[in-house]
């Protein structure tokens, strides 16, 4: 939560500045300060939320100390396969959920890097404080701004159209934290507009133009009425530009409404495809963070193909895989990097509940035609030694390392003006 | 002291409750202390109207019988209070521990989600260690946080970590900044509480809510455990009882009052005193939760310009308090109505949700984002869109349910002209303070036909119903509305 000030509303007195134009944000009148991202390159953001158990997503199934540290949960070689009965192995250490069938079809392909081992100094297990730690890309968790609201402060004002949006959820998710962006968060596009009673549809420009008026004044902006306001403002101008941009969306792919990741991805194919100024998309899926019923267990024994992750997994894995085919049908695939990150990985060690604790690392995801596909990054040691006192491994791969090779080889930034440091190039873009 | 004003009473019932009518203000012009306790000492004030419109609009005898008792029930049932209660703040506190002990449908039986929101409203006000230890060892936490699943040899550390991160202590001392607690004090305290178990009603029960909790020795691990730093064969009560005197819990709890009914806390060193100050009340005490909120609500940090709209609006506060404050009539409707599909009855639970808040199901075991939280484009734009649903609103159906506004409600505020109209319905809305560029517009605004002529203003039926609903819309969509 940003820090707040003190109100100035009284009766008035907050209004400040009176007459200066508002930054046209994300609907742009200025010129961009900086270069921009090369004119046609997106990033898809997706947001696996709660832990996402790494060692159950790109499985090290010769490792003897991931079979014993997980007698209910582990995977061994034969169970690695998919419901096509496929073998889901992508090396002779490593294969991926049985779940995850299509992203081992996108791997075989060349489009996905997938890098292990991925954490941060110092981890933190506090779901929410880990978040903002990846969120803001500053390790103490205290920073109010997002990386990508970094980046859009810097690179996308003054652009035209819709540079950026979260899509289907109802947050606006901490990454997007900015300055002086307002990147909108559209949860559904039928919802996405201003009513007013329908009874007097001949009364509907005057509502909006006295709420223009009100919603142009301007505030100080680190208040309540700042942020409100502003964001009120550019709310109504886009919802008005979402409402005839989304309309001229077709395509042969059908999301399935049951996977709310799909429901999302449906959502950033309708921009992506008719609004050509996105830039970043954002969207997440929660439900990862399992302490309890990790896998099913029905009489007691471990059902692994059935849990929630396997259903998880199957819904991200299907959605992306749905998600590409939309893009290639409509000739972005090769403007497209998608990257999916979760605050933390789950513990090597298994609880009582069918579930895993809070762990440190994980593994991060990096899918698309530009990507160079493999694995990066090392396998952290689950020997006892290398755990640290709670049992869980260390990192090799910094979660900003990842941030900083996107920001400089896809997106045109300098990644130390936004991250505050140089991170080394992990190579999964050319 | 002095009586309070009508803005300071204004001010008291947003917070303590769900604001109200000018009459019910008015109620509360008295001394800072007797107005506070007004509304606190809530035991000793009459319910029985509301009670008699639950009892004949809810059946949850038989949690079994979905069609009467399922979450849209139970969502109907929470608003149905919020709106016709005399206790308003018994409503507001028991919202609050919702949120401070947030827990969800997502996971947690709706039967359960209701046991737990009578236990919250029955230890509202009562010692924060109470409080703690009834929520701990209700049928919903232990299924929330997995204790049911903990056991000697392997816990689970779900509950000893939110335990400590979000309901007692916070991860940093929120004055001294020291680390609360350690991974090491997680893993030993997860063992405190292995074996935590409940069980629920014999067949031939008549009380299908009897859930009793026990804890089952031989899950239960019984040897030394080492929290911060003591050894003992400490159990799970004996670290309620511990956390529960820690200043840091002292002081975590100060902060999320704040942050819920004045103003959210910095980490300036004048905060920090004003954590201190109220924590000592909260340690002299005994942990009673009564007095701390007490010595909160009489303060001159509640009452001084900084509190003042100094919160943003829940979408609970924006719905109740709007229907509250405009005299809207709320028509809950029949038994069961929740679960028909029939959106004009459950649609307050609905619409909370589409603002961001919906009831018994809160996204994630920290609760809901408070102030900034409920900001963001496709929120407001749905705030805007409850604003307009309840103008929309018109029938003179006494029985319909649903939400809505009669004309002649609307005409006992509508003045001879547009400027003292407009002036009216600010006072009634808030008073919502603005500048007077505004205030013009919204004056222009009732005098304007539909080509955008400026045509002067007639308190009329025809105009009533068409500018005066737009005016109340357009009040609700300014910026000032969304301020508590």
């Amino acid at each position: 939560m940003p820090t707040t000030r003190r109100q100035f509303i009284k009766r008035g007195a907050g209004l400040v500045t009176v007459g200066v134009v508002m930054p046209r944000i994300w609907l742009g009148e200025a010129r961009a300060q900086s270069g921009g991202p090369p004119a046609d390159h997106r990033l898809l953001v997706i947001q696996l939320a709660g832990g996402n158990d790494g060692f159950n997503t790109l499985i090290p199934y010769t490792d003897s100390r991931y079979h014993a540290l997980r007698p209910m949960l582990a995977f061994t070689e034969p169970e690695l396969h998919d419901a096509q009965g496929r073998s889901t192995l992508i090396s002779d250490q490593f294969g991926l959920h049985p779940a995850m069938g299509k992203i081992k079809n996108l791997y075989d392909q060349g489009n996905v890097a997938i890098v292990q081992g991925v954490g941060y100094p110092n981890p933190n297990l506090s779901h929410f404080l880990s978040m903002d730690i990846w969120h803001t890309a500053d390790v103490s968790g205290l920073a109010r701004k997002g990386w990508l609201g970094k980046y859009a402060d810097l690179a996308l004002i003054g652009s035209p159209g819709l540079p950026a949006a979260a899509l289907g959820g109802g947050e606006l998710p901490k990454s997007f934290n900015a300055e002086t962006a307002v990147i909108p968060n559209i949860i559904n596009f039928q919802l996405f507009n201003f009513i007013a009673d329908p009874s007097y549809p001949g009364d509907y420009n005057n509502q909006i133009n006295t709420f223009n008026a009100s919603a142009s004044r301007t505030f100080q902006t680190d208040t309540f009425m700042g942020s409100i306001n502003k964001t009120a403002f550019e709310s109504v101008r886009g919802a008005q530009l979402v409402q005839r941009a989304v309309s001229g969306y077709t395509s042969s792919v059908v999301y399935p409404d049951f996977n709310p990741l799909a429901v999302a991805l449906k959502m950033a194919a309708q921009i992506m495809v008719t609004m050509p100024e996105a830039r970043l998309i954002y969207v997440q899926m929660g439900g990862f963070d399992h302490h309890s019923d990790q896998v099913a267990h029905p009489n007691g024994q471990p059902s692994k193909l059935t849990g929630q992750h396997s259903v998880l997994l199957n819904w991200f894995s299907e959605a992306v895989n749905l998600f590409h085919v939309d893009m290639t049908e409509h000739g972005l695939a090769d403007k497209l990097v998608m990257m999916q990150w979760s605050e933390f990985g789950r513990r090597p060690g298994e609880n009582a509940s069918f579930g895993t604790d809070h762990g440190t690392v994980g593994s991060m995801f990096l899918i698309g035609n530009p990507v160079k596909g493999g694995i990066y990054g090392n396998h952290p040691s689950l020997a006892a030694t290398q755990l640290d006192a709670a049992g869980n491994p260390r990192f090799s791969v910094d979660f900003r390392e990842v941030y900083a090779t996107i920001l400089d080889r896809w997106l045109g930034a300098d990644s130390r003006a936004v991250l505050g440091a140089t991170y080394p190039d992990v190579g999964f873009l050319a | 002291m002095a009586i309070l004003t009508y803005e300071e009473a204004a001010h008291l019932l947003r917070r303590m409750g769900f604001a109200g009518s000018p009459s019910q203000i008015e109620e509360l012009s008295k001394e800072r202390g007797s107005a506070v306790d007004s509304l606190l000492n809530y035991n000793q004030i009459d319910n029985s109207a509301m009670q008699s419109l639950l009892d004949r609009s809810f059946d949850f005898s038989n949690p079994d019988e979905f069609p009467k008792f399922n979450r849209a029930e139970l969502q109907r049932w929470w608003f149905t209070r919020m709106v016709y209660t005399s206790r308003p703040f018994e409503e507001k506190m028991t919202l609050f521990w919702h949120n401070h002990f947030a827990t969800a449908a997502s996971k947690v039986p709706e039967i359960f989600m209701f046991i737990q929101n009578q236990t919250l409203r029955t230890h509202a006000l009562d010692r924060f260690d109470s409080l703690l230890a009834a929520v701990a060892k209700d049928p919903a936490m232990l299924i929330w946080l997995d204790g049911i699943t903990s056991v000697r040899g392997r816990p689970n550390e779900n509950w000893a970590r939110e335990l400590q991160e979000l309901f007692t202590m916070g991860i940093q001392d929120a004055v001294s900044g020291a680390t609360s607690y350690t991974e090491f004090d997680v893993q030993e305290i997860a063992r405190c509480f292995t074996g935590w178990k409940f069980f629920g009603p014999s067949r031939t029960d008549p009380n299908r809510f009897n859930y009793q909790f026990f804890i089952n020795p031989g899950e239960f691990d019984s040897t030394a455990k080492t929290v911060y730093g003591q050894t003992a064969n400490f159990s799970g009560d004996d670290i309620i009882g511990i956390i529960s005197a820690r200043r840091a819990t002292a002081r975590f709890l100060v902060k999320k009052f704040f942050e819920f009914f004045v103003y959210p806390l910095d980490s300036t060193a004048a905060d920090k005193a004003t954590i201190e100050k109220f924590a000592d009340v909260y340690i002299a005490s005994n942990h009673s939760i009564r007095e701390v909120l007490r010595a909160i609500f009489v303060s001159d940090e509640f009452f001084g310009e900084r509190s003042r709209f100094g919160l943003v609006k829940s979408p609970v506060e924006l719905i109740v308090g709007s229907i509250r404050m405009l005299g809207a009539r709320y028509n809950p409707g029949a038994i069961g109505r929740g679960d028909r599909g029939d959106q004009v009855s459950y649609i307050l639970g609905g619409f909370s949700a589409l603002l961001g808040q919906e009831l018994f199901n809160p996204a994630d075991v920290s609760g809901w984002k408070l102030n900034l939280g409920w900001i963001n484009t496709s929120l407001l734009l749905n705030r805007f869109t409850y604003a307009a649903f309840q103008i929309i609103g018109r029938t003179r159906d006494l029985n319909a349910p649903g939400v809505w506004v009669a004309n002649d409600q609307l005409r006992a505020y509508t003045k001879a002209n547009a400027k003292k109209t407009v002036q009216k319905f600010l006072t009634l809305l808030g008073p919502v303070e603005t500048d007077g560029k505004t205030v013009r517009q919204l004056r222009d605004y009732l005098q304007t036909d539909d080509r955008g002529n400026l045509v002067g203003f007639t308190n009329d039926d025809p105009t009533i119903d068409k500018k005066v609903r737009g005016l109340v819309h357009l009040i609700m969509c300014l910026s000032e509305f969304q301020l508590n």
